[in-house]
């Protein structure tokens, strides 16, 4: 199954992008195991500098901002 | 401030002896937020988080280095990634110049856009 992980420690952007996750697998009926990362420490052990991060099967996919509900779904897609 | 043990993290009155025994300051907050108040130390660079990654070779390894913020968040994530790409003399400044501020230790600037808040997140690069 797909591992979709949102970091960020918590902010409202972080939020956004963890509904937004959601919402994409609602709309692609797509089944998924979604984390939220809000330990620093792991956030740490991934390079991580700016968040939210969006990560899809351990790969970082979109960092630094709010991911949209159509990118997700095109990261879904492939 | 953060619950990790990655990084050794350090308050605003031990980064004070730090600061005399010659570390530098690497302050990670962004360009606007540093023109509005600035840490007054002698050994201080302006690397914003947004730019860390393309910049952080500007950092040199041989000297004590002590990564500061506004709040201590923005900071730690750096020094985090220093100590990933194999910085060793780093240490982070918990709670950033808000507090640096409330202890009364110099600055240049206006000093009550920090004052109230201990807040790292209002701007861009942290969340």
């Amino acid at each position: 199954m797909t591992e979709i992980k949102v970091l960020g420690p918590g902010c409202p952007k972080c939020k956004t992008t963890y509904s937004n996750v959601l919402e994409a697998l609602k709309q692609t009926n797509t089944e998924a195991n979604v984390v939220k990362v809000e330990d620093i420490e792991e956030m740490m052990k991934y390079n991580i500098l700016t968040t939210p991060v969006l990560m899809v099967d351990e790969q970082i996919k979109i960092k630094g901002r709010i991911a949209q509900v159509n990118e997700i779904v095109e990261l879904l897609k492939k | 401030m953060e619950n990790q043990t990655l990084v050794k993290e350090i308050c605003p009155t031990t980064t004070q002896e730090w600061v005399k025994k010659g570390a530098l300051l690497v302050d990670v907050r962004e360009k606007d937020e540093v023109a509005e108040l600035a840490y007054d130390v002698p050994n201080i660079i302006n690397i914003p988080l947004s730019e860390f990654e393309e910049r952080f070779n500007e950092i040199p390894k041989d000297k004590d280095l002590v990564m500061v913020c506004k709040g201590g968040g923005r900071s730690l994530r750096a020094a985090g990634f220093l100590v990933n790409h194999g910085y060793t003399n780093v240490v982070n400044m918990q709670h950033g110049i808000a507090r640096w501020v409330q202890k009364g230790f110099p600055t240049k600037g206006n000093t009550s856009v920090v004052t109230g808040s201990d807040s790292c997140c209002s701007t861009s690069g942290c969340c």
